[in-house]
């Protein structure tokens, strides 16, 4: 099981955002996928800090992060 | 250069790592890519073990996306929690002595320019405070007194993080470190000045918390090196193993810092402020054409 971070792509996309995106300290970890004006994590790089949870709920009281348990299977999703 | 170095021979695709694939179908190399597109490209930095939230990780990440030339640049790294990251990037990297990174960093932005002399070869040294301004004090200074043409970047975590809490030179007077257990009973050195003194001809002081500024920081700074002399760069990169910060009050704590000691500093020399106008106005112009 990993503790890692992701986007609520419903609720993002109704903003023109890509803050969390910008701060996230690991590489091709947060993206943005433009056809759905949505960030996104790639499960397999998240370390779990939850400064995208900072940005986005308590900087822009956004709330569109969530931290989820994910099982290694569940990490195939990129 | 360009593509030339990373493509993959044909027939070889299929036994690449898709990492690698990816770096060649949507990496930045023979493309301008700005920090806005972050999250919408293939980074020249991979995986690395650097701790979660580690905000010396985001910089380097930053400096990264930063490069105005990234398939002629050489980064020079050395012990110390840096090199888990800078080892692990598409752009070419020297493992420099503990305290030597400067005086490598001369001899090769020499060769270098001996013999590519038509065209910019970009050095770069990313070193922490222990290894810039303790340990690696004489060489360092000595590089800039020497007016040596490549940038110095002292990724400042105010310890020496990779050895498990020693205080340095950076540290701020009075912090309590695991093995500073009395509290530090010095100033925290002030790099920027003696940059300036040691004769930088660009220098900037900045905390990670503006993505652009932190790029065009960067940018500055290599693009003046390449024409004028030497050019630092000191930015507060927090250990939040070290210095107990949680994770997700990395940011914050940046912020926060930059409040206080680590406002924006930028100075540099008539010349280069001359020179540097000059070429954003050309690159704004590009942009509108
Ligand atoms: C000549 C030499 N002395 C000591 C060491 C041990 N050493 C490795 S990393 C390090 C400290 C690193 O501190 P800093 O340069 O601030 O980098 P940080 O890990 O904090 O990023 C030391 C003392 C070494 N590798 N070589
Ligand atoms: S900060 Fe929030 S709203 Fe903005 S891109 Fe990230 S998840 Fe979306
Ligand atoms: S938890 Fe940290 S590593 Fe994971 S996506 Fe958020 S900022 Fe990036
Ligand atoms: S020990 Fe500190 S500086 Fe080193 S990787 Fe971990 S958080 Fe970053
Ligand atoms: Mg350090």
């Amino acid at each position: 099981m990993y503790f890692v971070a992701d986007v609520k792509e419903n609720e993002c996309a109704k903003y023109n955002c890509k803050q969390c995106v910008l701060f996230c300290p690991e590489p091709n970890c947060l993206n943005f996928k433009a056809s759905t004006n949505s960030a996104w994590v790639w499960y397999d790089k998240c370390k779990g800090c939850e400064i995208c949870v900072y940005v986005c709920s308590d900087l822009l009281k956004r709330n569109c992060v969530e931290m989820v348990m994910v099982t290694p299977k569940a990490t195939a999703k990129s | 250069m360009g593509l030339e170095y990373v493509k993959i021979s044909p027939g070889f695709e299929k036994y690449m790592p898709r990492d690698y694939v990816d770096l060649v179908k949507f990496g930045p190399f023979g493309k301008k890519v700005d920090v806005m597109q972050l999250g919408q490209f293939k980074e020249l930095v991979e995986d690395h073990p650097m701790c979660a939230g580690c905000y010396m990780a985001y910089f380097i990440r930053i400096f990264y996306t930063a490069l105005p030339n990234p398939e002629d640049t050489i980064v020079i790294g050395t012990a110390g929690c840096a090199r888990l990251s800078l080892s692990q990037a598409a752009v070419p990297f020297v493992y420099g002595n503990y305290g030597d990174t400067n005086a490598v960093a001369s001899g090769l932005k020499r060769a270098l320019s001996i013999r590519f002399p038509d065209k910019h070869k970009d050095v770069v040294v990313i070193a922490g405070d222990g290894g810039l301004i303790d340990i690696g004090f004489g060489m360092t200074m000595h590089s800039w007194f020497r007016k040596e043409k490549f940038t110095t970047i002292m990724v400042d975590n105010e310890v020496y993080g990779n050895t498990g809490g020693q205080e340095s030179g950076m540290s701020p007077k009075g912090v309590q470190l695991k093995m500073a257990p009395l509290g530090k009973k010095f100033d925290k050195i002030n790099a920027v000045e003696l940059a300036k003194v040691a004769g930088c001809v660009y220098v900037a002081r900045l905390s990670p918390t503006n993505p652009k500024r932190i790029a065009k920081t960067v940018r500055r700074a290599i693009l003046a090196a390449r024409h004028f002399g030497p050019t630092f760069i000191h930015a507060y990169t927090s250990c939040n193993i070290e210095y107990s910060i949680p994770t997700r009050e990395v940011l914050a704590d940046a912020r926060n810092r930059e409040k206080k000691d680590f406002k924006f500093y930028e100075w540099m020399t008539d010349e280069v402020k001359e020179f540097l106008e000059e070429v954003e106005r050309k690159e704004r112009e590009e942009v509108k054409r």
